[in-house]
């Protein structure tokens, strides 16, 4: 069995159980433990404000992958958190079976999974229990620690990933059908914002998709959001920020502090269109009602990813993408049907499937 | 002839003096005696007990040999004759061996092509060509083979430029206006409703008429306005679904009863399945 520690659920659970325990005090009626742990899982798998289902989601991966994919994958974790198990082990001997048993009582739905047939990188994104499952090829990828490092001033605060991201589905208006349910797909990956209730202050990261026509390709960005006041220089906005008693010794007059240009990145001019009005407040500098600009920074990882499948169940079913040809469909059929997702075998079976498709496809 | 009983005598008295040492150790018996001393035991046991018999077979030797020619020297000979330093012998030496040392000389003088083998004879040098090339054959394809394990692992990999090209400046002002879009959406929406309490029955009815509106006509302009318009995020999903209902979730009627969760999920797999283009609620609203 997968080991899973999915601290989400306990904490969720915590609420619930309050509850129960309540109950219990007055001793009028004893609810019993089955029931009260049903509830928990229940509860911990709705959101409170909404009450819209939270989709949860496994990243693992399959077969033998290289220590830089390794990292790839700790990268989509952090990604989809907080929904997600981000010290999920997995061992060999594990199949998908194992985790489709445990994703069922942790309300897990959706399932990232990297694997590395013929050594060129697959990701397959999944439904839970019954499917769709689309595979993509990994043209290009970056890990989080790359752009970090291409950075000057690489932005990564914990907090952030507190909170799940925000989706961007960008390029992918009047497409197709693989890519149409893809849209869905992905718009349901995450939590559901609501904007009547949404805090703005959860609003910490933003993943975008965006769907390139021409070369039939999907770049995979993540970047963190950052908000900074309009009209305010730099250096008030550091006094803000840092708490700090600041140096005034070169000064002759306060006034100098707030005066006297910094050699800071003045020059960046306030894009019109990046300027929001917060309906509440964030932050001590960000206020309701005031003018704010969004700046984005990458975080990592990135990713360019080609469609090469689209399967109607759980890594095995009727192949829906690239459409099977009609002499060959009937038998493409049967051997898929056959194929359970039972063992190790038939995972790379499929895997290798998988390369020859890529291969046909080109 | 006078060199051989000088080397005969010479032996002899190393016999001789060895064997007290040997004696000594036995007689003492002790079992733990140094091993150095038994070293040195060996090869006088052997010299000492045939004494008489190999002595004369010895000299015999000696004396068949120096009726020979001087030329043929063996090694064994020669360092017992240089060992020797009595006058007599020495200029037989000296004699015998100069054509030895006039063809060493000679060979020490030769100078050496430039071989990465170094000096080495001629048969050994076949040997050792053949030895150095087996094991560089053996190197290379280990480097080779680890490279290309390295290459295959590292697969798709592309390390970041420092500077952001134009692509990536692109995306990033997508995602931006996706932001935006979202932050404008949200201040709209939580601006509208802020006079009004959800808890009376009164204001909830408004809310909800308001939200309804407010929201489609919103999402309808901003639509409009931005005719790029391809940000298309995932919040507006929620609107077109539950806009009648307000407040906190649990004191709905409809809080986890289940339809609107089996629906988000049912819809996608049987839109996949049957591979119909059924157009979702909220495909219109979303998507211009």
């Amino acid at each position: 069995m997968a080991r899973v520690r999915n601290s989400n659920g306990r904490r969720g659970g915590g609420g619930g159980g309050g509850g129960g325990r309540g109950g219990k005090g007055k001793g009028k009626w004893k609810m019993p433990v089955s029931v009260v742990r049903k509830q928990q899982a229940a509860m911990a798998n709705v959101d409170q404000v909404t009450g819209a289902k939270i989709p949860k989601s496994f990243v693992f991966s399959r077969g033998k992958i290289s220590p830089t994919l390794r990292h790839l994958q700790q990268d989509i974790r952090k990604v989809m958190l907080p929904y997600t198990a981000l010290k999920l082990k997995e061992k060999k001997r594990n199949n998908l079976k194992d985790f489709l048993n445990v994703a069922g009582p942790l309300g897990v739905t959706h399932f990232v999974i990297l694997s590395n047939p013929k050594s060129s990188p697959h990701l397959r994104f999944a439904k839970s229990p019954q499917g769709p499952t689309y595979t993509f090829q990994i043209k290009e990828y970056a890990l989080a620690s790359d752009i970090a490092n291409s950075q000057k001033r690489p932005r990564c605060p914990p907090e952030i990933f507190k909170s799940p991201p925000l989706i961007v589905l960008s390029g992918f208006v009047g497409v197709e059908e693989p890519f149409k349910s893809l849209v869905e797909y992905f718009r349901y990956i995450v939590p559901i914002v609501d904007p009547a209730t949404v805090k703005l202050s959860t609003c910490q990261r933003i993943l975008l998709l965006q769907f390139d026509k021409e070369k039939e390709i999907i770049n995979f960005r993540h970047y963190s959001i950052k908000l900074q006041p309009v009209g305010v220089t730099r250096k008030i906005r550091k006094l803000m920020q840092n708490n700090q008693v600041p140096d005034l010794r070169d000064l002759k007059d306060v006034s100098d502090y707030v005066t006297k240009a910094g050699y800071g990145s003045e020059s960046e001019a306030d894009d019109e269109a990046a300027t929001v009005s917060l309906a509440s407040d964030i932050d001590k500098l960000n206020r309701a009602s005031k003018k704010s600009a969004v700046r984005l920074q990458e975080i990592g990882p990135r990713m360019t990813l080609h469609l090469v499948k689209v399967e109607s169940g759980l890594c095995s079913g009727v192949v829906l993408y690239p459409e099977p040809v009609a002499k060959d469909g009937v038998e493409e059929k049967g051997k898929e049907i056959e194929e359970d997702i039972e063992g190790q075998e038939d995972e790379d079976l499929m895997e290798s499937e998988d390369g020859s498709e890529d291969e046909s496809e080109e | 002839m006078a060199a051989s009983p000088q080397s005969q005598s010479l032996a002899a008295a190393a016999a001789g003096r060895n064997p007290p040492h040997k004696r000594r150790a036995g007689g003492k018996g002790n079992p733990g005696h140094s091993k150095k001393l038994k070293r040195s035991d060996e090869p006088v046991r052997r010299s000492s007990k045939p004494s008489d018999k190999f002595l004369k077979l010895l000299r015999k030797r000696a004396r068949d040999y120096n009726s020979d020619d001087d030329e043929p020297l063996s090694e064994s000979e020669e360092v017992s004759c240089s060992e020797d330093e009595s006058a007599v012998g020495f200029a037989r030496f000296e004699q015998g061996c100069r054509a030895f040392r006039v063809a060493f000389s000679k060979i020490m003088a030769k100078k050496l092509p430039d071989d990465p083998l170094g000096p080495v004879l001629s048969a050994h040098k076949k040997l050792v060509a053949a030895k150095l090339a087996e094991d560089a054959g053996d190197h290379k394809p280990k480097g080779d083979s680890r490279k290309e394990k390295r290459m295959a692992a590292e697969k798709g990999h592309v390390i970041p430029a420092n500077h952001l090209d134009s692509k990536e400046k692109d995306l990033i002002k997508v995602a931006t206006q996706g932001v935006v879009r979202l932050f404008n959406a949200v201040s709209k929406s939580q601006n509208s409703r802020k006079g009004l309490s959800p808890s009376s029955s009164k204001d909830a009815k408004v809310l909800a008429k308001e939200r309804k509106q407010t929201f489609l006509m919103e999402l309808n302009k901003s639509s409009n306005q931005s005719q790029k318009g391809q940000a298309s995020s995932n919040f507006s999903e929620h609107i077109s679904k539950d806009k009648e209902e307000t407040g906190w979730a649990p004191l709905r009627d409809t809080y986890m009863l289940g339809s609107k969760l089996k629906d988000w999920d049912k819809m996608q797999v049987s839109d996949v399945a049957n591979e119909q283009s059924a157009t979702l609620l909220d495909d219109s609203s979303d998507e211009e």
